[in-house]
């Protein structure tokens, strides 16, 4: 079995594709630096208002989804892409099954990022999180994820190695279950190039879009980042894994509790309790496995602990684990309903997915590079000085952050819930809660800008590095013995599965999809959870044009549309949001962040006037709202041609429109518009804005909550 | 019929289902990782990513 006792005349060479690795290295250190950036710059956003410079394309709603789109799918994306194209062809022993498709992979992805980093600040949005692309490039997302899988399962199949390492099987687990995650959340109906409906409404938008977007966190950020971990830190310390019993356990485990974890998301809703009871079960259980990971990871490095002196890498690698480990036991911690009454849609969230996403992920790519970047070109890291600052102040940077956020959300959140001895809110206006957390957002960037600045010394080293390479590069190449890598009846249990990559990845896709379809195919049919009495109507042609450009301008990045079954919830918003009342929204609203409040029952609750000035100058009405301006909604004008096909197709989905509201879509968005219009001008609107965008949102926003029929 | 097939998955005990189903994988994997004779095995496994370099 082992190297030493073949025959050594069936030897042949192979030579590596290791061009392909360094090209994504390269990718990764470059869009980290843009994807870095916009997050301090959205950072300093929310502690500023003016930073908007009252421009559309620069204000935090369209900027968000840039910042983590860029971070998920093109920092991390090309990190696992780099360390998957290195490491499979080394631990498969073959070079990669296609040099074209690689290079096809790339460029499409590249693309794909250049596509989103253009449409996003321009409006162009599904308006789901992490999903925002619309389909177009939705599609080519689609084609350029199978190209990779044709690429990876051909390597697999032609391998020369019988034996698949535990990172095989994550790589496995991630190219599987991100493909049937992105395909199946991204099913929308096409209006134009560049608009579409999400085929799923309400509740079921809501809980498909988690299911996608806790396991974007599990299958993207997560399971391909363990398998770079089980390979890069053996690798830096020279030691193997601690446990592969545990590897095991850890890998089987993780995936099948991982996809049932969604629901978490979606506490204290109206989401059915069953599927509530299961999402905080299996997020609780998630917590075992997690830790299995972690503590085989830390473990590797025993009796290795003094490279932690003098080893940056090392230092990353600890660090990452360590953040894993604090992530994972948060985000059980956080799926308990009570605890996440008071976490949900308030910073504290967001200073666990940075946890997770600066100290796991970005942590565990920066060890990845600093030891690929030498392998790669051949040469030593410029400056292990450097690469030692990098790690404190990104280290510093993540826990200022962290702190910050933890603190901002959960002193917001018990101000949302504090009663009186009458029972009374003690804060009934929502802006005394945001004024009180203001000095930690600057905490927040300044902790951004230290890890920000970390990176940029990780850059720098790296271009040094670079430098240092020798002129030609030739690709690394090994001599293997030819055996045969089809599963010998002589073994059994895991050990021939191993050998069989096809069904090792059929048994993988079954763990994911148990509980994929217990928890999904249920709310397929939605009438179920529909009480008749409580149908709703469906919004008016404007006020449906008007709910597009809302999702357009991403309020939904700041502002929710479900009020909770939590008592001071329900004092503050009215009662609590059911299922009927989203029954329509393609997507839902039920966002996962109030920087801003809850906006379900906002209908009503102001005259329009209130909502025109609220738009062009909030602080007009708000006088410390943080909240930026959108004076260009006041100057651009409606697009009242295309309401009618909108309108159509939503009716085709399941809309009640009757056929008079359909086929004279545009001419009753134009009457209610004018009638928006001139009681602004009764109260005061010097501007004639009946054919203007804020027309149509102040309908919209008049409309929230007010569906029912009662 | 297929309301009908539908209308089963709101059983709570789904939940407990979904929990057992896992919780029997799990002992199985448990069990099977302490195979006798595996130890071997597992070494060879464990050895992968740090013998790729080995030039015979």
């Amino acid at each position: 079995m082992s190297a030493s006792n073949v025959d050594t005349s069936n030897r042949i060479q192979i030579e590596y594709d290791d061009k392909i690795a360094r090209m994504f290295t390269i990718a990764t250190i470059v869009w980290a630096a843009i994807a870095f950036t916009i997050g301090v710059f959205v950072a300093f956003q929310i502690a500023v208002w003016q930073l908007n410079f009252n421009t559309g394309w620069l204000t935090y709603g369209r900027l968000r989804p840039v910042h983590t789109n860029a971070n998920i799918f093109a920092f991390a994306g090309n990190a696992i892409f780099a360390g998957i194209y290195h490491s499979s062809q080394r631990l498969l022993k073959t070079r990669m099954f296609s040099d074209t498709l690689g290079r096809l992979h790339f460029w499409g992805w590249q693309s794909i990022i250049v596509l989103a980093a253009v449409t996003i600040p321009l409006g162009l949005t599904q308006g789901k999180e992490y999903a925002e692309l619309e389909w177009p490039i939705d599609i080519l997302v689609a084609l350029v994820w199978v190209v990779f899988a044709i690429n990876f399962f051909g390597t697999l199949l032609k391998r020369n190695e019988k034996h698949l390492y535990v990172s095989i099987w994550f790589y496995i687990a991630t190219v599987i279950t991100v493909g049937i995650l992105y395909i199946i959340n991204a099913i929308s109906l096409p209006v134009s190039l560049f608009k579409s409906y999400i085929v799923f409404a309400g509740i079921q938008d809501a809980l498909v879009q988690w299911w996608y977007g806790h396991n974007a966190v599990a299958f993207f950020l997560t399971t391909p980042f363990l398998g770079l971990m089980y390979y890069y830190l053996p690798k830096a310390v020279n030691r193997p894994v601690y446990s592969y019993k545990l590897s095991i356990l850890h890998f089987w485990s993780l995936i099948f509790i991982y996809i049932w974890a969604g629901p978490h998301h979606l506490l204290n809703t109206a989401l059915p309790a069953w599927l509530q009871t299961l999402g905080v079960i299996f997020s609780v259980m998630l917590w075992a496995p997690s830790w299995g990971g972690m503590v085989n990871g830390l473990l590797t490095i025993r009796g290795a602990w003094h490279l932690l002196r003098t080893e940056p890498i090392v230092k990353f690698f600890v660090a990452a684990i360590t953040f894993y480990g604090m992530g994972t036991f948060e985000g059980s911690l956080l799926s308990i309903k009570q605890v996440n009454a008071i976490g949900h849609y308030t910073d504290w969230i967001i200073g666990h997915v940075h946890v997770g996403t600066l100290g796991w992920n970005g942590f565990l790519a920066f060890a990845m590079i600093y030891y690929l970047v030498p392998k790669l070109w051949k040469t030593e890291l410029y400056s292990k000085k450097l690469a030692n600052i990098h790690f404190w102040a990104g280290l510093l940077g993540i826990l200022l952050y962290y702190i910050s956020m933890l603190a901002a959300g959960i002193t917001q959140s018990l101000m949302w819930m504090e009663l009186d001895n009458k029972g009374n809110l003690v804060y009934p206006e929502f802006i005394e809660t945001v004024i009180r957390i203001i000095p930690l957002f600057y905490f927040r960037a300044i902790g951004g800008v230290l890890f920000l600045g970390g990176f940029f010394l990780l850059l720098y080293n790296i271009c040094k590095t670079i430098r240092l390479s020798p002129r030609d590069l030739k690709n690394d190449t090994i001599q293997i013995s030819v055996s045969p890598k089809a599963a010998s009846l002589s073994e059994h249990g895991h050990r021939r599965l191993e050998g069989m990559a096809v069904t090792f990845s059929v048994l993988a896709l079954i763990a994911i999809m148990v509980g994929s379809v217990i928890e999904i195919v249920p709310t397929l049919s939605i009438h179920k959870y529909i009480t008749p009495e409580n149908k709703m109507s469906s919004f008016t042609p404007l006020e449906q044009e008007g709910r597009d450009i809302y999702i357009k301008e991403g309020c939904h990045n700041c502002h929710s549309q479900m009020i909770r079954t939590i008592h001071p919830e329900i004092l503050r918003y009215g009662h609590a949001s059911t299922v009927e009342e989203s029954m329509y929204d393609r997507p839902s609203q039920w966002g996962s962040k109030r920087t801003g409040p809850d906006l379900a029952r906002l209908g009503k609750k102001y005259p329009d006037l209130w909502h025109y000035m609220h738009m062009v100058n909030p602080r007009a009405v708000i006088k410390e709202s943080i909240m930026p301006a959108y004076p260009w909604l006041a100057k651009k004008k409606i697009n009242f041609f295309g309401i009618r096909k909108k309108i159509s197709l939503l009716h085709k989905m399941g809309a009640p429109y009757s056929e008079k509201e359909r086929a004279d879509a545009d001419i009753m968005a134009e009457v209610q518009a004018h009638e928006i219009a001139e009681s602004l001008k009764k109260q005061g609107v010097k501007e004639n804005v009946a054919d203007k965008e804020i027309t149509a949102l102040i309908a919209y926003l008049q409309a929230l909550g007010q569906k029912g029929v009662q | 019929m297929k309301q009908q097939a539908l209308a089963h998955f709101t059983d709570t005990y789904l939940a407990a289902i979904g929990f057992f189903l896992f919780f029997f994988v799990f002992l199985g994997i448990l069990f099977w990782i302490q195979r006798k004779g595996a130890a071997k095995h597992y070494d060879y496994m464990s050895h992968l990513p740090l013998r790729e370099e080995e030039r015979p």
